[in-house]
Protein backbone atom coordinates (compact mmCIF):
# COMPACT_ATOMS: atom_id res chain seq x y z
CA UNK A 1 0.00 0.00 0.00
CA UNK A 2 1.68 3.05 -0.90
CA UNK A 3 1.52 5.85 1.62
CA UNK A 4 0.02 9.53 0.58
CA UNK A 5 2.99 10.92 1.76
CA UNK A 6 4.46 10.20 -1.99
CA UNK A 7 1.46 12.02 -3.65
CA UNK A 8 2.12 14.88 -1.54
CA UNK A 9 5.53 14.65 -2.86
CA UNK A 10 4.39 14.34 -6.24
CA UNK A 11 2.51 17.09 -5.70
CA UNK A 12 5.26 19.44 -4.67
CA UNK A 13 7.26 18.55 -7.73
CA UNK A 14 4.87 18.85 -10.32
CA UNK A 15 3.88 21.97 -8.82
CA UNK A 16 7.08 23.04 -9.78
CA UNK A 17 7.36 21.85 -13.36
CA UNK A 18 3.89 22.31 -14.27
CA UNK A 19 4.78 25.87 -15.44
CA UNK A 20 6.60 24.38 -18.38
CA UNK A 21 4.43 22.19 -20.01
CA UNK A 22 6.42 18.70 -20.26
CA UNK A 23 7.90 17.80 -22.91
CA UNK A 24 7.72 14.32 -22.48
CA UNK A 25 8.48 12.47 -25.85
CA UNK A 26 9.35 9.60 -24.33
CA UNK A 27 7.45 6.94 -25.75
CA UNK A 28 9.82 4.35 -24.84
CA UNK A 29 8.63 3.79 -21.12
CA UNK A 30 5.07 3.67 -22.26
CA UNK A 31 3.95 0.30 -21.28
CA UNK A 32 1.28 -0.11 -23.84
CA UNK A 33 3.75 0.64 -26.41
CA UNK A 34 5.48 -2.69 -25.21
CA UNK A 35 2.04 -4.60 -24.79
CA UNK A 36 1.74 -3.76 -28.50
CA UNK A 37 5.19 -4.68 -29.43
CA UNK A 38 5.24 -7.80 -27.62
CA UNK A 39 1.79 -8.34 -29.63
CA UNK A 40 2.97 -7.45 -33.04
CA UNK A 41 6.28 -10.05 -32.30
CA UNK A 42 3.91 -13.04 -31.38
CA UNK A 43 1.86 -12.09 -34.75
CA UNK A 44 4.87 -11.82 -36.84
CA UNK A 45 5.86 -15.22 -35.24
CA UNK A 46 2.56 -16.43 -36.30
CA UNK A 47 2.82 -14.97 -39.59
CA UNK A 48 6.13 -17.33 -40.42
CA UNK A 49 3.93 -20.00 -39.89
CA UNK A 50 0.76 -19.55 -42.27
CA UNK A 51 0.25 -16.89 -44.94
CA UNK A 52 -3.29 -14.91 -44.29
CA UNK A 53 -4.07 -17.30 -46.85
CA UNK A 54 -1.96 -20.39 -47.93
CA UNK A 55 -1.49 -22.34 -50.97
CA UNK A 56 -4.71 -24.88 -52.30
CA UNK A 57 -4.14 -27.93 -50.82
CA UNK A 58 -5.74 -31.29 -51.71
CA UNK A 59 -7.81 -32.62 -48.94
CA UNK A 60 -5.06 -35.85 -48.21
CA UNK A 61 -3.23 -33.05 -46.34
CA UNK A 62 -5.97 -32.80 -43.90
CA UNK A 63 -5.91 -36.48 -43.35
CA UNK A 64 -2.25 -36.18 -42.63
CA UNK A 65 -3.05 -33.45 -39.70
CA UNK A 66 -5.45 -36.32 -37.77
CA UNK A 67 -2.99 -39.01 -38.83
CA UNK A 68 -2.49 -40.35 -34.95
CA UNK A 69 -5.56 -38.35 -33.64
CA UNK A 70 -9.24 -38.98 -33.51
CA UNK A 71 -10.74 -42.17 -35.73
CA UNK A 72 -13.99 -40.29 -36.24
CA UNK A 73 -11.80 -37.41 -37.20
CA UNK A 74 -10.30 -39.91 -39.82
CA UNK A 75 -14.00 -41.12 -40.71
CA UNK A 76 -15.24 -38.16 -41.32
CA UNK A 77 -12.19 -36.35 -43.67
CA UNK A 78 -12.50 -39.74 -45.66
CA UNK A 79 -16.64 -38.57 -46.49
CA UNK A 80 -15.64 -34.83 -47.27
CA UNK A 81 -13.11 -36.38 -49.83
CA UNK A 82 -16.30 -37.74 -51.79
CA UNK A 83 -17.35 -34.25 -52.29
CA UNK A 84 -14.62 -31.89 -52.15
CA UNK A 85 -10.88 -31.52 -54.16
CA UNK A 86 -8.95 -29.38 -52.24
CA UNK A 87 -9.06 -27.13 -49.00
CA UNK A 88 -6.55 -23.23 -48.88
CA UNK A 89 -5.84 -22.64 -45.01
CA UNK A 90 -5.98 -19.24 -43.74
CA UNK A 91 -4.14 -17.82 -40.85
CA UNK A 92 -5.77 -18.18 -37.30
CA UNK A 93 -5.53 -14.94 -36.43
CA UNK A 94 -9.17 -14.23 -35.65
CA UNK A 95 -10.15 -12.90 -39.10
CA UNK A 96 -10.62 -16.31 -40.37
CA UNK A 97 -13.79 -16.34 -41.58
CA UNK A 98 -13.40 -12.93 -43.03
CA UNK A 99 -10.29 -13.80 -44.84
CA UNK A 100 -11.57 -17.09 -46.00
CA UNK A 101 -15.18 -15.30 -47.19
CA UNK A 102 -12.50 -12.57 -48.92
CA UNK A 103 -10.77 -15.10 -51.38
CA UNK A 104 -13.12 -17.58 -51.71
CA UNK A 105 -16.02 -14.83 -52.96
CA UNK A 106 -12.90 -12.39 -54.89
CA UNK A 107 -11.55 -15.79 -56.79
CA UNK A 108 -15.23 -17.36 -57.41
CA UNK A 109 -15.49 -14.11 -59.76
CA UNK A 110 -12.49 -14.27 -61.10
CA UNK A 111 -13.07 -17.70 -62.38
CA UNK A 112 -17.10 -17.23 -63.64
CA UNK A 113 -16.45 -13.79 -64.93
CA UNK A 114 -19.87 -13.09 -63.84
CA UNK A 115 -20.72 -9.65 -63.98
CA UNK A 116 -24.47 -9.94 -63.11
CA UNK A 117 -23.08 -10.99 -59.55
CA UNK A 118 -20.80 -7.86 -59.51
CA UNK A 119 -23.34 -5.46 -60.43
CA UNK A 120 -25.56 -7.62 -57.74
CA UNK A 121 -23.11 -7.21 -54.86
CA UNK A 122 -22.23 -3.69 -56.01
CA UNK A 123 -25.54 -2.57 -55.44
CA UNK A 124 -25.67 -4.18 -52.19
CA UNK A 125 -22.60 -2.62 -51.27
CA UNK A 126 -24.06 0.62 -51.64
CA UNK A 127 -27.04 -0.34 -49.35
CA UNK A 128 -24.83 -0.84 -46.18
CA UNK A 129 -22.93 2.13 -47.20
CA UNK A 130 -26.76 3.48 -46.16
CA UNK A 131 -26.99 2.03 -43.68
CA UNK A 132 -23.67 2.59 -41.83
CA UNK A 133 -24.31 6.51 -42.50
CA UNK A 134 -28.14 6.45 -41.45
CA UNK A 135 -26.69 4.24 -38.31
CA UNK A 136 -24.21 7.86 -37.98
CA UNK A 137 -20.92 6.28 -38.65
CA UNK A 138 -18.73 9.27 -40.68
CA UNK A 139 -18.14 8.76 -43.62
CA UNK A 140 -14.71 8.65 -43.65
CA UNK A 141 -13.88 6.38 -40.43
CA UNK A 142 -15.04 3.40 -43.11
CA UNK A 143 -15.00 4.79 -47.34
CA UNK A 144 -11.55 3.79 -47.59
CA UNK A 145 -12.62 0.44 -46.46
CA UNK A 146 -15.12 0.33 -49.14
CA UNK A 147 -13.21 1.83 -51.83
CA UNK A 148 -10.45 -0.80 -51.78
CA UNK A 149 -12.94 -3.66 -51.78
CA UNK A 150 -14.80 -1.95 -55.02
CA UNK A 151 -11.37 -2.00 -56.37
CA UNK A 152 -10.40 -5.76 -55.63
CA UNK A 153 -13.96 -6.39 -56.89
CA UNK A 154 -12.80 -4.42 -60.06
CA UNK A 155 -9.19 -6.10 -60.35
CA UNK A 156 -10.75 -9.80 -60.87
CA UNK A 157 -13.15 -8.90 -63.62
CA UNK A 158 -10.63 -9.28 -66.90
CA UNK A 159 -10.09 -7.18 -69.65
CA UNK A 160 -9.44 -3.97 -68.18
CA UNK A 161 -6.22 -2.32 -67.23
CA UNK A 162 -6.56 -3.20 -64.00
CA UNK A 163 -7.38 -7.03 -64.08
CA UNK A 164 -5.07 -9.30 -62.02
CA UNK A 165 -4.29 -12.82 -62.39
CA UNK A 166 -4.96 -15.53 -59.60
CA UNK A 167 -1.42 -15.71 -58.95
CA UNK A 168 -1.75 -11.67 -57.93
CA UNK A 169 -5.02 -11.96 -56.42
CA UNK A 170 -2.98 -14.81 -53.34
CA UNK A 171 -0.30 -11.73 -52.90
CA UNK A 172 -2.89 -9.13 -52.77
CA UNK A 173 -4.50 -11.53 -50.27
CA UNK A 174 -1.52 -11.84 -48.35
CA UNK A 175 -0.24 -8.33 -48.26
CA UNK A 176 -1.50 -6.78 -44.99
CA UNK A 177 -2.15 -3.11 -46.14
CA UNK A 178 -4.52 -4.76 -48.62
CA UNK A 179 -6.06 -8.02 -47.13
CA UNK A 180 -6.72 -6.28 -43.75
CA UNK A 181 -8.55 -3.30 -45.04
CA UNK A 182 -10.88 -5.66 -47.19
CA UNK A 183 -11.64 -7.63 -43.53
CA UNK A 184 -12.55 -4.64 -42.33
CA UNK A 185 -14.55 -3.67 -44.86
CA UNK A 186 -16.74 -7.15 -43.93
CA UNK A 187 -16.90 -5.86 -40.09
CA UNK A 188 -18.11 -2.63 -40.92
CA UNK A 189 -20.60 -4.43 -43.11
CA UNK A 190 -21.45 -6.95 -40.83
CA UNK A 191 -21.74 -4.62 -37.92
CA UNK A 192 -24.44 -2.10 -39.90
CA UNK A 193 -26.21 -5.53 -40.73
CA UNK A 194 -26.73 -6.47 -36.88
CA UNK A 195 -27.23 -2.78 -35.85
CA UNK A 196 -29.84 -2.54 -38.42
CA UNK A 197 -31.78 -5.39 -37.47
CA UNK A 198 -30.83 -5.22 -34.17
CA UNK A 199 -34.62 -6.47 -33.08
CA UNK A 200 -33.50 -10.03 -34.98
CA UNK A 201 -29.86 -10.51 -33.93
CA UNK A 202 -30.40 -9.59 -29.93
CA UNK A 203 -32.15 -12.57 -29.02
CA UNK A 204 -28.78 -14.51 -30.78
CA UNK A 205 -26.91 -12.28 -29.30
CA UNK A 206 -27.83 -12.72 -25.94
CA UNK A 207 -27.44 -16.65 -26.10
CA UNK A 208 -23.61 -15.71 -27.21
CA UNK A 209 -23.10 -13.28 -24.18
CA UNK A 210 -24.65 -10.54 -21.97
CA UNK A 211 -23.58 -7.83 -24.43
CA UNK A 212 -25.84 -5.55 -25.91
CA UNK A 213 -26.55 -5.36 -29.66
CA UNK A 214 -24.32 -2.16 -29.56
CA UNK A 215 -21.31 -3.62 -27.09
CA UNK A 216 -21.09 -6.70 -28.94
CA UNK A 217 -20.89 -4.62 -32.49
CA UNK A 218 -18.27 -2.24 -30.99
CA UNK A 219 -16.29 -5.10 -28.87
CA UNK A 220 -16.93 -8.68 -30.85
CA UNK A 221 -17.59 -7.40 -34.75
CA UNK A 222 -15.73 -3.62 -35.31
CA UNK A 223 -12.58 -4.97 -33.97
CA UNK A 224 -9.73 -6.27 -36.14
CA UNK A 225 -8.76 -10.15 -34.54
CA UNK A 226 -12.28 -10.76 -33.05
CA UNK A 227 -13.53 -14.33 -34.37
CA UNK A 228 -16.32 -14.97 -35.93
CA UNK A 229 -19.66 -16.61 -34.85
CA UNK A 230 -22.91 -17.68 -36.14
CA UNK A 231 -24.25 -13.84 -35.88
CA UNK A 232 -21.54 -12.54 -37.67
CA UNK A 233 -21.80 -15.20 -40.98
CA UNK A 234 -25.68 -14.66 -40.95
CA UNK A 235 -25.32 -10.80 -41.60
CA UNK A 236 -22.35 -10.71 -43.86
CA UNK A 237 -24.65 -13.16 -45.60
CA UNK A 238 -27.46 -11.28 -45.10
CA UNK A 239 -25.70 -7.60 -46.29
CA UNK A 240 -24.03 -8.68 -49.60
CA UNK A 241 -26.50 -11.40 -50.44
CA UNK A 242 -24.41 -14.03 -50.82
CA UNK A 243 -24.81 -17.77 -49.69
CA UNK A 244 -22.15 -19.46 -47.31
CA UNK A 245 -22.45 -22.94 -46.71
CA UNK A 246 -19.99 -24.16 -43.62
CA UNK A 247 -19.39 -27.64 -43.52
CA UNK A 248 -18.45 -28.89 -39.77
CA UNK A 249 -15.48 -31.28 -38.74
CA UNK A 250 -15.79 -32.09 -35.36
CA UNK A 251 -16.08 -35.12 -33.28
CA UNK A 252 -19.51 -35.22 -33.12
CA UNK A 253 -21.16 -38.73 -34.14
CA UNK A 254 -24.14 -40.39 -34.56
CA UNK A 255 -25.54 -43.11 -32.05
CA UNK A 256 -26.40 -45.80 -35.07
CA UNK A 257 -22.42 -45.41 -35.73
CA UNK A 258 -22.78 -44.20 -39.25
CA UNK A 259 -20.40 -41.33 -39.82
CA UNK A 260 -21.76 -38.26 -41.68
CA UNK A 261 -20.54 -34.43 -41.87
CA UNK A 262 -22.82 -32.19 -41.16
CA UNK A 263 -23.19 -28.76 -43.13
CA UNK A 264 -25.49 -25.34 -42.34
CA UNK A 265 -26.37 -23.46 -45.39
CA UNK A 266 -26.50 -19.67 -44.45
CA UNK A 267 -29.28 -18.48 -46.80
CA UNK A 268 -29.43 -14.39 -47.61
CA UNK A 269 -32.82 -12.87 -46.60
CA UNK A 270 -33.83 -11.17 -49.51
CA UNK A 271 -34.37 -7.37 -49.36
CA UNK A 272 -35.90 -7.12 -52.91
CA UNK A 273 -38.40 -10.03 -53.66
CA UNK A 274 -38.24 -9.93 -57.20
CA UNK A 275 -35.03 -11.44 -57.19
CA UNK A 276 -36.30 -14.25 -54.30
CA UNK A 277 -39.43 -15.00 -56.39
CA UNK A 278 -37.28 -16.17 -59.19
CA UNK A 279 -34.29 -17.69 -57.55
CA UNK A 280 -35.44 -20.80 -56.48
CA UNK A 281 -33.04 -23.86 -56.08
CA UNK A 282 -29.95 -21.50 -58.66
CA UNK A 283 -29.89 -18.75 -55.95
CA UNK A 284 -29.76 -20.77 -53.01
CA UNK A 285 -26.69 -22.88 -53.86
CA UNK A 286 -24.04 -21.77 -51.95
CA UNK A 287 -20.78 -20.98 -53.88
CA UNK A 288 -18.51 -20.36 -51.22
CA UNK A 289 -18.13 -23.30 -49.08
CA UNK A 290 -15.77 -22.86 -45.97
CA UNK A 291 -14.60 -25.32 -43.41
CA UNK A 292 -15.26 -25.28 -39.86
CA UNK A 293 -13.22 -26.48 -37.59
CA UNK A 294 -13.86 -25.52 -33.88
CA UNK A 295 -12.37 -22.14 -33.89
CA UNK A 296 -11.09 -21.71 -37.35
CA UNK A 297 -12.17 -21.57 -41.03
CA UNK A 298 -10.83 -22.75 -44.00
CA UNK A 299 -11.69 -22.96 -47.42
CA UNK A 300 -13.15 -25.66 -49.09
CA UNK A 301 -13.41 -26.48 -52.98
CA UNK A 302 -16.02 -29.02 -54.21
CA UNK A 303 -14.64 -31.76 -56.66
CA UNK B 1 1.78 4.63 -44.46
CA UNK B 2 0.17 6.50 -46.98
CA UNK B 3 -3.39 5.24 -46.03
CA UNK B 4 -2.80 6.82 -42.78
CA UNK B 5 -1.60 9.68 -43.56
CA UNK B 6 -4.79 10.10 -46.02
CA UNK B 7 -6.98 8.99 -42.87
CA UNK B 8 -5.59 11.90 -40.74
CA UNK B 9 -6.03 14.46 -43.20
CA UNK B 10 -9.56 13.44 -43.47
CA UNK B 11 -9.45 13.83 -39.40
CA UNK B 12 -7.95 17.00 -39.33
CA UNK B 13 -10.43 18.76 -41.91
CA UNK B 14 -13.28 17.33 -40.41
CA UNK B 15 -11.81 18.49 -36.84
CA UNK B 16 -11.88 22.22 -38.36
CA UNK B 17 -14.95 21.62 -39.86
CA UNK B 18 -16.67 20.97 -36.30
CA UNK B 19 -14.79 23.22 -34.25
CA UNK B 20 -17.15 24.44 -32.73
CA UNK B 21 -19.22 21.02 -32.32
CA UNK B 22 -18.14 19.89 -29.26
CA UNK B 23 -16.78 23.20 -26.81
CA UNK B 24 -15.06 20.22 -24.30
CA UNK B 25 -12.38 19.35 -26.86
CA UNK B 26 -10.14 20.75 -28.70
CA UNK B 27 -7.53 18.69 -30.77
CA UNK B 28 -4.60 20.51 -32.18
CA UNK B 29 -2.20 18.60 -34.88
CA UNK B 30 1.27 19.15 -34.97
CA UNK B 31 2.49 21.64 -37.30
CA UNK B 32 5.00 19.50 -38.78
CA UNK B 33 3.92 15.76 -38.23
CA UNK B 34 0.92 14.64 -38.96
CA UNK B 35 1.18 11.31 -36.84
CA UNK B 36 1.33 13.92 -33.63
CA UNK B 37 -1.51 15.75 -32.21
CA UNK B 38 -2.20 17.02 -28.55
CA UNK B 39 -5.90 17.63 -27.06
CA UNK B 40 -7.08 19.85 -24.30
CA UNK B 41 -9.87 18.84 -22.84
CA UNK B 42 -12.25 19.83 -20.02
CA UNK B 43 -13.19 18.14 -16.73
CA UNK B 44 -16.36 17.30 -16.99
CA UNK B 45 -19.08 18.50 -14.56
CA UNK B 46 -20.11 17.03 -11.50
CA UNK B 47 -16.77 15.22 -10.99
CA UNK B 48 -13.99 16.04 -9.08
CA UNK B 49 -12.52 17.06 -13.09
CA UNK B 50 -14.66 19.79 -12.94
CA UNK B 51 -13.22 23.25 -13.86
CA UNK B 52 -9.67 21.60 -15.48
CA UNK B 53 -8.43 21.37 -18.40
CA UNK B 54 -6.27 18.33 -19.24
CA UNK B 55 -3.84 17.65 -21.56
CA UNK B 56 -3.44 14.09 -24.07
CA UNK B 57 -0.31 13.68 -26.35
CA UNK B 58 -1.19 11.50 -29.05
CA UNK B 59 1.01 9.09 -30.68
CA UNK B 60 -0.38 7.74 -34.06
CA UNK B 61 1.17 4.52 -35.45
CA UNK B 62 1.60 3.73 -39.30
CA UNK B 63 -0.53 1.41 -39.24
CA UNK B 64 -3.46 3.92 -38.39
CA UNK B 65 -6.35 3.36 -38.13
CA UNK B 66 -6.04 -0.54 -38.35
CA UNK B 67 -3.91 0.19 -34.88
CA UNK B 68 -4.94 2.86 -32.17
CA UNK B 69 -2.83 5.65 -31.78
CA UNK B 70 -0.71 5.64 -28.11
CA UNK B 71 -2.89 8.28 -26.13
CA UNK B 72 -1.52 9.34 -22.78
CA UNK B 73 -2.31 12.15 -19.72
CA UNK B 74 0.58 15.08 -20.15
CA UNK B 75 -1.40 16.94 -16.95
CA UNK B 76 -1.13 15.17 -13.77
CA UNK B 77 -4.31 13.50 -12.87
CA UNK B 78 -5.73 11.48 -9.65
CA UNK B 79 -7.85 9.04 -11.56
CA UNK B 80 -7.67 4.45 -10.97
CA UNK B 81 -7.65 4.16 -14.73
CA UNK B 82 -4.84 6.70 -15.75
CA UNK B 83 -1.04 5.55 -14.39
CA UNK B 84 -0.16 8.51 -12.08
CA UNK B 85 3.71 9.21 -13.31
CA UNK B 86 3.54 8.16 -16.84
CA UNK B 87 -0.42 9.22 -17.90
CA UNK B 88 -1.11 6.11 -19.34
CA UNK B 89 -4.59 5.25 -20.09
CA UNK B 90 -6.49 2.11 -19.29
CA UNK B 91 -9.25 2.15 -21.70
CA UNK B 92 -9.94 -1.16 -23.85
CA UNK B 93 -10.84 0.81 -26.91
CA UNK B 94 -7.09 1.60 -27.48
CA UNK B 95 -5.93 -1.55 -26.77
CA UNK B 96 -8.14 -4.74 -27.55
CA UNK B 97 -11.55 -2.96 -28.15
CA UNK B 98 -10.16 -0.42 -31.31
CA UNK B 99 -11.89 -0.55 -34.68
CA UNK B 100 -11.34 1.69 -37.52
CA UNK B 101 -14.61 3.61 -36.51
CA UNK B 102 -13.04 5.83 -33.88
CA UNK B 103 -11.59 8.91 -34.09
CA UNK B 104 -9.07 10.55 -32.52
CA UNK B 105 -12.38 13.22 -31.89
CA UNK B 106 -14.04 10.24 -30.80
CA UNK B 107 -10.95 9.17 -28.12
CA UNK B 108 -11.27 11.66 -26.16
CA UNK B 109 -15.07 11.66 -25.91
CA UNK B 110 -14.35 8.51 -24.26
CA UNK B 111 -11.77 9.69 -22.49
CA UNK B 112 -13.85 12.40 -21.04
CA UNK B 113 -16.34 9.36 -20.37
CA UNK B 114 -13.64 7.35 -18.36
CA UNK B 115 -13.21 10.33 -16.33
CA UNK B 116 -16.42 10.47 -15.30
CA UNK B 117 -16.92 6.90 -14.88
CA UNK B 118 -14.13 5.20 -13.46
CA UNK B 119 -12.98 1.15 -13.48
CA UNK B 120 -11.74 0.59 -10.45
CA UNK B 121 -11.36 -3.31 -10.66
CA UNK B 122 -8.91 -2.53 -13.85
CA UNK B 123 -6.70 0.28 -12.07
CA UNK B 124 -3.35 1.53 -13.38
CA UNK B 125 -3.52 4.06 -10.16
CA UNK B 126 -3.70 1.44 -7.16
CA UNK B 127 -4.27 4.29 -4.51
CA UNK B 128 -6.99 5.68 -6.47
CA UNK B 129 -8.73 2.67 -7.46
CA UNK B 130 -8.82 1.32 -3.56
CA UNK B 131 -10.02 4.41 -2.33
CA UNK B 132 -13.26 3.59 -4.35
CA UNK B 133 -13.29 0.34 -4.02
CA UNK B 134 -13.61 0.23 -0.37
CA UNK B 135 -16.56 2.73 -0.77
CA UNK B 136 -14.15 6.17 0.21
CA UNK B 137 -15.80 7.96 -2.40
CA UNK B 138 -15.04 11.11 -0.61
CA UNK B 139 -11.32 10.20 -0.33
CA UNK B 140 -11.05 10.07 -3.85
CA UNK B 141 -13.07 13.08 -4.51
CA UNK B 142 -10.54 15.24 -2.76
CA UNK B 143 -7.50 13.25 -3.79
CA UNK B 144 -8.70 13.94 -7.43
CA UNK B 145 -10.30 17.19 -6.85
CA UNK B 146 -6.57 18.63 -5.34
CA UNK B 147 -4.64 16.93 -7.84
CA UNK B 148 -7.04 19.34 -10.86
CA UNK B 149 -6.40 22.27 -8.55
CA UNK B 150 -2.73 21.90 -8.66
CA UNK B 151 -1.99 20.74 -12.13
CA UNK B 152 -5.09 21.32 -14.41
CA UNK B 153 -6.12 24.97 -13.69
CA UNK B 154 -4.55 28.09 -14.37
CA UNK B 155 -2.36 29.39 -11.31
CA UNK B 156 -4.21 32.10 -9.58
CA UNK B 157 -2.57 36.13 -9.94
Amino acid sequence: MQNQEEHVEESETEKMTSTQPSEVDDWANFRDDDIMQQQSAIQAEEAEKIPFVGDKEPLSSLADEYRSGSPILLEKIKVLTDQYAAIRRTRGDGNCFFRSFMFAYLEHIMESQDEAEVDRIKANVEQCRMTLQSLGYAEFTFEDFFALFLEQLESVIQGSEASISLDELIQRSRDQSVSDYVVMFFRFVTSGEIRKRSEFFEPFILGLTNASVEQFCKSAVEPMGEESDHVHITALSDALGVPIRVVYLDRSSCDNGSVSVNHHDFIPVSNNLPCASNGGTEATNPFITLLYRPGHYDILYPK
Amino acid sequence: MQASRARLFKEYKEVQREKSADPDIQLVCDDSNIFKWTALIKGPSETPFEGGVFQLAFSVPEQYPLQPPQVRFLTKIFHPNVHFKTGEICLDILKNAWSPAWTLQSVCRAIIALMAHPEPDSPLNCDSGNLLRSGDIRGYQSMARMYTRLAAMPKKG
